[in-house]
């Protein structure tokens, strides 16, 4: 069986791996290469103490290849959608399954022979490139501290495996259901859309982000890697201010400000005490996931997608081994 | 004599339709069966039942001594060959015969390729290039390598040429020759099967009007032919099929081992067409004599 | 070695007409005693019978006494049915035929023909009985 699966599946298994080895060439090229000119300007900024503006600064690679590394966020999904969409699918609408079935093979031996592969496949191109795009993006999340942020986090550790692994399971269950591949195509991309999509914004709730207070006039920012959510200014009375339209100081529009705050010199560095004294009653809410809560998050996002991925499987299996042939 | 088959109360219901009512059948072994029976009887159906790809909706049935299941012992022993004949289109006949050698516990490789190599069709072409009787014979012939006890064929001839289906005929029956293998398979044209088959089973309307020994089934059966009178004589020691009254004439056709003592009778031997007609436009079955009669025949038949 | 064929819309039944063949085949010397008969399966191979119907009519053969299987060597000819040898009906073939180009030139059709042959074998066999 496992001899069949390798026949009728050899062109797939050959274009997936064609496909990341020619991305693994592009990214380890071009990955030393960043390496060694950030290390160069690491280097070159600590002699000269300016490596603060370096994340505004430095940009590093290429704009092609950094398009081409924000594009992976589909990666996942074509394995569901050229490999987990027509696995059962077209054996149904071929009849070919018949032909399988009556080869003395059970259908729950060639359910699990079929998808179990293809599913180790699928975590394996998944894997492999994360994998990639994690190393290659070493020297820019060291820049820019962003790995935390949604459509970063998306493309790096583990979480790309479980992508591949749902939108196998997906591709198969969607097969199984609607018996044929073109609707189960179209299931299958709609659905990991929409799924993705909605993961995506439940993201911040996995855990009760941190919220730190403090007074406008000292900002604040999370250390490291941190996943900013959102910074609110309330006055004295605990009330919402508004976001500002036009003048504003630190984030408050001059209406809420006494008059002296109003200043002909916008750019002004110093203030008038009386404006000072009017800032300090606002306060600055800034709430945040902590960096260090980077892999708890990888984690429980990749435990909901393998959870989706295995209801879907037993769905699939269900129905497959129950429904006539 | 063992019997290969043996179902009873076998009915198979669908939300609105019934494909299979109450079918009962008994298949001993070594024998060519022929299903026959219009479009839409249930003959797929019950194929299916039978190799186990469908469940029954209530009856029992027994195949190869036991209830047809996802086992790969039963799968090797039974064989089952759709109307379409599904073979994966990409592949080479070579392709089909290392899948069924990788797939099944007995192989015979080079029978196929022995049948293959002896009606000239090639062995190293895809599927789909190869013509619809090439096919046919390619399906048969693996189907056949691995040795099962049983085959059930859904329509295999219904779309090849009449030399085609000689082939295929004579490719079923010289396995069957050479022994341990009961055949069951089905077409609506009773003329491709008539000379194969010694065993017959009659569907119309999803239900079994007919099953038995081609043989032992004529010999019940009798044309009886008098003048127009009453039948009821008759009616008490046979069942009477069908009658055709004219103004003068009674013609009946009667099941039934009793002998004719009223003279006024004349009885004659039935045809095994006349027969199958008779029980098919029967009122039960929905169906008039003319129409029968088309189902059983098709254009372009021996043409 | 002797093809049989079954003609499907002929009357005699297909076991029959193997029987026939043979006994045909026997008469007018195509089959020797000794000669081997096709087995079953090839029969089988070309004509598209059913097997049961070959080993029906080799049965009825046998037990005519006119061949007779051995088993792992096949199925051989044992005995000539009776009748006049080969040369005997040739010469009668001959003969008839030139009585039957007589009656046609006479105006017997040959539905005509046959009824007066059926009368006469009916006759001669009622005097043999007597």
């Amino acid at each position: 069986m496992t001899w069949l699966v390798w026949r009728q599946h050899r062109a797939q298994f050959c274009v997936g791996a064609a496909l990341l080895a020619a991305l693994a060439v592009l990214l380890l090229i071009t990955g030393l290469q960043m390496a060694s000119q950030y290390h160069s300007a690491i280097a070159a900024c600590a002699a000269a103490h300016s490596c603060a503006n370096l994340s505004s600064s430095l940009f590093l690679g290429s704009h092609a290849v950094g398009f081409l590394v924000i594009m992976t966020l589909g990666a996942p999904v074509l394995t569901g959608l050229f490999w987990g969409a027509p696995l059962v699918a077209a054996e149904l609408e071929t009849g070919t399954n018949q032909f399988a079935w009556m080869q003395s093979v059970t259908r729950k031996r060639w359910l699990a022979v079929k998808a179990g592969w293809l599913l180790l496949a699928a975590a394996v191109w998944g894997g492999v490139i994360s994998a990639l795009v994690t190393w290659w993006s070493g020297p820019d999340n060291a820049l820019q501290l962003d790995q935390f942020k949604t459509g970063r986090f998306d493309i790096m550790g583990i979480v790309p495996v479980a992508y591949a692994l749902f939108a196998m399971a997906l591709g198969i269950c969607a097969g199984v259901l609607l018996r044929r591949t073109l609707p189960a195509l179209a299931v299958t991309l709609a659905g990991f859309i929409a799924v993705r999509a909605a993961v995506t914004l439940l993201r911040s709730h996995y855990i009760s982000a941190i919220t730190v207070t403090h007074s406008v006039l000292s900002a604040y920012t999370p250390p490291g890697s941190a996943w900013q959510l959102g910074q609110q200014v309330v006055d004295s009375h605990g009330n919402l201010v508004a976001a500002p339209n036009g003048a504003a100081i630190d984030s408050i529009p001059l209406g809420y400000l006494p008059a002296s705050c109003a200043s002909p010199a916008r750019g002004a560095v110093s203030i008038l005490p009386s404006c000072r004294d009017a800032l300090a009653s606002f306060r600055s809410v800034v709430t945040y996931q902590p960096a260090g809560r980077y892999w708890a998050f990888q984690g429980i996002e990749t435990g909901i997608f393998v959870l989706l991925a295995v209801v879907l499987l037993a769905v699939a299996a269900v129905v497959l081994l129950r429904r006539d042939a | 004599m063992t019997t290969v088959i043996q179902t009873c109360g076998l009915s198979k219901q669908y939300r609105r339709v019934s494909a299979l009512s109450d079918c009962a059948i008994t298949l001993p072994e070594g024998r060519i069966s022929a299903l026959i029976g219009p479009n839409g009887a249930g003959k797929t159906t019950l194929l299916r039942l039978l190799a186990g790809l469908a469940k029954p909706t209530a009856g029992e049935m027994t195949v190869l001594g036991g209830v047809p299941r996802q086992d790969p012992a039963f799968l090797a022993e039974v064989g089952y060959l759709a109307q379409e004949i599904p073979l994966y289109r990409r592949f080479t006949a070579d392709d089909h015969i290392g899948i069924g050698a990788h797939l099944n516990p007995r192989w015979d490789a080079a029978y196929v390729r022995d049948r293959l190599r002896s009606l000239n069709i090639p062995l190293d072409r895809a599927a789909s290039s190869l013509s619809g009787g090439q096919r046919a014979q390619l399906a048969l012939a693996l189907t056949l390598a691995k040795k099962p006890r049983l085959l059930l064929l859904d329509e295999p001839v219904a779309a090849l040429d009449p030399l085609a289906r000689r082939h295929f005929l004579a490719t079923l029956a010289e396995a069957v020759a050479c022994g341990g293998l009961t055949v069951m398979l089905s077409s609506h044209l009773l003329a491709d099967l008539e000379r194969v088959a010694d065993h017959l089973i009659l569907l119309a309307t999803a239900r079994v009007q007919l099953c038995g020994d081609i043989d032992a089934l004529l010999a019940e059966h009798q044309i009886l032919v008098g003048p127009r009178k009453a039948t009821t004589a008759i009616e008490k020691t046979r069942t009477v099929v069908q009658a055709v009254r004219t103004a003068r004439q009674t013609t009946l056709l009667v099941r039934g081992n009793a002998p004719v003592v009223d003279p006024d009778w004349e009885s004659a031997e039935v045809g095994l067409e006349e027969m199958v007609l008779a029980y098919m436009s029967q009122p039960s079955t929905g169906l008039d004599a003319a129409s029968a009669i088309s189902h059983l025949t098709t254009v372009g038949e021996d043409q | 070695m002797i093809s049989l064929r079954i003609d499907s819309r002929s009357v005699v039944p297909p076991y029959l007409q193997i029987v026939q063949q043979v006994r045909q085949a026997l008469r007018m010397g195509l089959l020797d005693v000794g000669d081997r008969l096709p087995a079953v399966r090839e029969v089988v191979a070309a004509t598209a019978v059913n097997p049961n119907t070959v080993l029906k009519a080799y049965r009825d053969l046998e037990r005519e006494g006119l061949i007779e299987a051995r088993p792992g060597h096949g199925t051989f000819v044992l005995n000539r049915p009776p009748g006049p040898p080969p040369g005997t009906v040739s010469r009668l073939g001959r003969s008839l035929a030139r009585w039957v180009r007589q009656a046609r030139e006479s105006g017997l059709d040959d539905e005509s023909i046959e009824s007066l042959l059926r009368v006469t074998l009916r006759a001669a066999a009622e005097e043999e009985i007597a």
